[in-house]
């Protein structure tokens, strides 16, 4: 049973950011990039780096992602020793409590760790987009001899102050970390992607629980506690891809960088593939007057119109005389005849009806914005849904 | 519990399938850009409810082992029941012909033990390289309000293939002719779809082996025909049985039907295929893709019409694909030609490379070529 390493993947969220698109499900279950969800990411990541053993930790609406994730067995984790198990909140002895925060969240399951008796622990979010190899970044953590190693990646210092910033010394030993800095010391962000030893990290949770003021949160308590405990911790520098795509416009920002070569998103790199849930669609259909041109399909997809610059997901559908440009068709969404779809992310199971116009090209205007339609909603034919606008399946538009 | 249980034949070779079949037994066959044969029987198995179906093994059967694995696909991974492989002498003994089957009843008299421990009242029989999305749980109903003895799938809708039976039915759809191989056919096409009891099933196996008779349409359907109230269950959807190249070309062709797209993929009776774990299909700019089914992990750059394109395949900038089939991993560089070709997996087909078959004489490329 004891595990050297094993992964906890905070899939909580509710993703407050993605608005319509999270109303019903969890940010993590969230689909992207034609026949993903988000969550496939960090698991596939796990199953390719060798770790066998995830806590999905979910609370927020978890229906869609716990029959996402099953059993585990499209990302080969369904095992007898470790596996990927669901964890959410529980009622114990002295009461019940939601998770309050994403340390809480792990403190409330120290008994799961501790079943598998890890030497590490990392710890991952639900809603980032990259190919990475933990395994390495754990060898790292085991070199330096660290209690915690936090993954960074360099970003323009001009966004500098949208990131949790860490400052570093020769060796990468991090010296200095502030959450959202005015003024940035350095452009090491931190991917809230963190490799911790199970005995610092356990105490640490502990005495976190213990201080009332805390909010439980590892960005916010946990690291700082530790650097101030004067725990050694290491930056873990990354270089490849790597995206938070917690709003709407990060997601479809994601999904377009899909269809650009030089975004460093390579999806069809075969040494590190993304599993994902197959559905039983067949092969994609292109008819007899269909023109997709640098665009993704995929299984399902029935395409009689016209697509350019955009993700059709499985079981999407363009018809006769209907346009997508540069756009995101989430899986079962239907283009009707004659309808157009511009800068928009139509959520699942949606129909845009006969010469509904939907969004449009960037026009310079100071309000422009992707157009987002939300999950099953019915859109009537000759709708107008303007650009930066959202509508919900109840066909209310609401404000971004 | 489902009162049905499935048995499917396998068969090593179909010469008529020439390169399609040199590394792989007609049951994997590629086919419509994502499925093996076999996935169609399998699934139909499934959506009718079937939880434990027999796959009687002929030959080399290996590629057929990798592909259907332990069921898991057709939730036929279970620990009581489910999918068993059927290998040519589970029984310990030699066919009386020599080392194979020849016929359904030797087949079936060499897993006769498989046979004898089958849960469920009645057995559904049928093969494995048959086209086709059919409510087998109808097939069953209608057998069981029939009273009949053997129920036989057959269509009205005649396609040219090899070797056929057919059936000419009288009152209330009674089998009262049958014909193996006809030069002319005539009446309804039969599907060799059997539901029968098994009591009656064990009866028959052992008489056959008895009086050494090897097939069911000629020994059993045409030859006992007299002794038995047979009837035939009338389909008149989409079904094909693919024994030659040609055959396989022109069904593969009809996929791009959108009638018999929707029909092989209706939502309610979905066919199940193994995750092939690919990524989408990019289809580039300034490229061309139409009338086409095209499967996941593709890129395509050039022009591609009326085609069936299996995952990863690579059709490069300046190359030209029509009327083709082109297997999984098969690439076409850049300004090469292929129209009414059926490339096999990982063919490569190099940079300016013109090839052309004919509508009547598809030319098929052998699996790993490089031309």
């Amino acid at each position: 049973m004891k595990k050297d390493c094993i992964a906890m993947l905070l899939a909580g969220g509710q993703g407050s950011r993605l608005y319509v698109l999270t109303e019903n499900m969890a940010k993590p279950a969230v689909p992207f990039g034609g026949k993903f969800r988000i969550i496939d990411f960090p698991l596939s990541n796990c199953t390719n780096a060798g770790i066998d053993t995830v806590g999905v930790l979910t609370q927020y609406r978890p229906l869609e992602l716990n029959s996402y994730i099953g059993s585990g067995q499209p990302w080969d984790l369904d095992r007898d020793d470790g596996g990927v198990h669901i964890l959410p909140p529980y009622q114990s002895a002295t009461g019940a409590s939601w998770y309050k925060g994403t340390a809480n969240a792990i403190y409330q399951n120290i008994g799961f760790v501790d079943m598998y008796d890890p030497e590490y622990v990392v710890v991952l979010s639900g809603d980032h987009i990259y190919k990475m190899d933990y395994a390495d970044m754990v060898a790292a953590h085991k070199k330096a001899g660290a209690a915690c190693t936090i993954a960074v990646m360099e970003v323009p210092w001009s966004e500098a102050s949208r990131f949790g910033i860490m400052s570093v010394d020769g060796e990468d030993n991090i010296t200095e970390f502030a959450e959202k800095p005015k003024e940035p010391k350095s452009n090491l962000a931190s991917m809230g992607i963190y490799v911790f030893t199970w005995s610092k990290m356990r105490e640490c949770l502990i005495r976190d629980e213990n201080d009332p003021n805390s909010e439980n949160d590892f960005g916010k308590n946990i690291i700082p506690m530790m650097l101030n405990a004067g725990e050694k911790m290491i930056a873990y520098r990354f270089a490849g891809y790597w995206k938070d795509v917690g709003t709407l416009d990060s997601l479809w920002d994601a999904n377009m960088d899909m269809l650009a070569t030089g975004s460093g998103l390579d999806l069809f790199e075969r040494s590190w593939p993304i599993y994902g849930r197959s559905t039983s669609a067949p092969p994609a259909m292109l008819g007899k007057n269909s023109s997709v041109e640098h665009s993704v399909v995929t299984r399902g997809c029935v395409v009689d119109g016209k697509a350019e610059n955009s993700v059709l997901s499985e079981n999407s559908a363009i018809e006769d005389g209907a346009t997508v440009e540069y756009s995101i068709l989430m899986p079962g969404a239907v283009v009707k005849k004659g309808a157009t779809v511009s800068y928009a992310i139509i959520g699942e199971d949606t129909v845009i009806g006969e010469n509904a116009v939907i969004g449009c090209r960037p026009d310079g205007s100071e309000g422009w914005g992707v157009t987002v339609v939300g999950p099953e909603t019915d859109v009537p034919g000759d709708y107008k849904l303007a650009a930066n606008h959202m509508l919900n399946k109840n066909l209310k538009e609401v404000a971004r | 519990m489902n009162g049905l249980h499935g048995i499917i034949f396998s068969y090593e070779k179909e010469p008529g399938l020439r390169e399609l079949v040199e590394h792989r037994m007609p049951a994997s066959i590629p086919f419509g850009g994502r499925y093996r044969v076999i996935d169609f029987m399998l699934s139909n198995m499934q959506n009718a409810g079937i939880t434990d179906v027999g796959v009687v093994l002929h030959g080399n059967y290996q590629s057929l082992l990798d592909h259907v694995g332990n069921g898991k696909t057709w939730d036929m991974s279970r620990k009581y029941g489910g999918l068993r492989m059927l290998p040519p002498f589970a029984d310990n003994r030699k066919y009386r012909s020599g080392e194979e089957f020849e016929g359904k009843m030797q087949a079936l008299a060499g897993v006769r033990s498989y046979l004898q421990q089958i849960r469920q009242d009645y057995v559904v029989l049928a093969d494995s390289d048959l086209i086709i999305n059919i409510d087998l749980a109808d097939v069953f109903a209608a057998h069981l309000q029939s009273k009949a003895d053997i129920t036989c799938v057959c269509t009205p809708n005649y396609r040219q293939t090899e070797n056929a039976t057919f059936f000419q039915l009288g009152e209330d759809n009674k089998v009262v002719k049958t014909l193996c191989g006809p030069k002319k056919p005539e009446g309804y096409h039969c599907l060799e779809i059997y539901i029968l009891s098994k009591d009656l099933l064990l009866r028959l196996v052992d008489q056959c082996e008895a009086e050494e008779k090897i097939s069911f349409r000629s020994d059993v359907l045409n030859g006992m025909g007299d002794q038995f109230d047979i009837r035939g269950y009338v389909f008149n959807g989409l079904a094909a049985q693919i024994r030659t190249v040609k055959e396989y070309y022109d069904r593969s062709m009809d996929m791009l039907d959108p009638r018999v797209y929707r029909e092989l993929s209706t939502a309610a009776h979905p066919i199940r295929a193994k995750e092939d774990d690919e990524t989408p299909t990019y289809i580039a700019p300034e490229s061309s893709c139409t009338n086409t089914l095209v499967a996941d992990g593709c890129i395509i750059e050039g022009t591609v019409e009326n085609s069936v394109i299996f995952p990863g395949v690579k059709v490069a900038k300046g190359a030209v694909v029509r009327n083709s089939i082109l297997f999984k991993n098969a690439s076409v560089e850049e300004n090469a030609e292929v129209s009414y070709v059926i490339a096999d997996k990982n063919v490569q087909i190099r940079r300016g490379s013109h090839l052309n078959g004919h509508e009547n004489y598809p030319m098929a490329i052998s699996k790993n070529s490089v031309i």
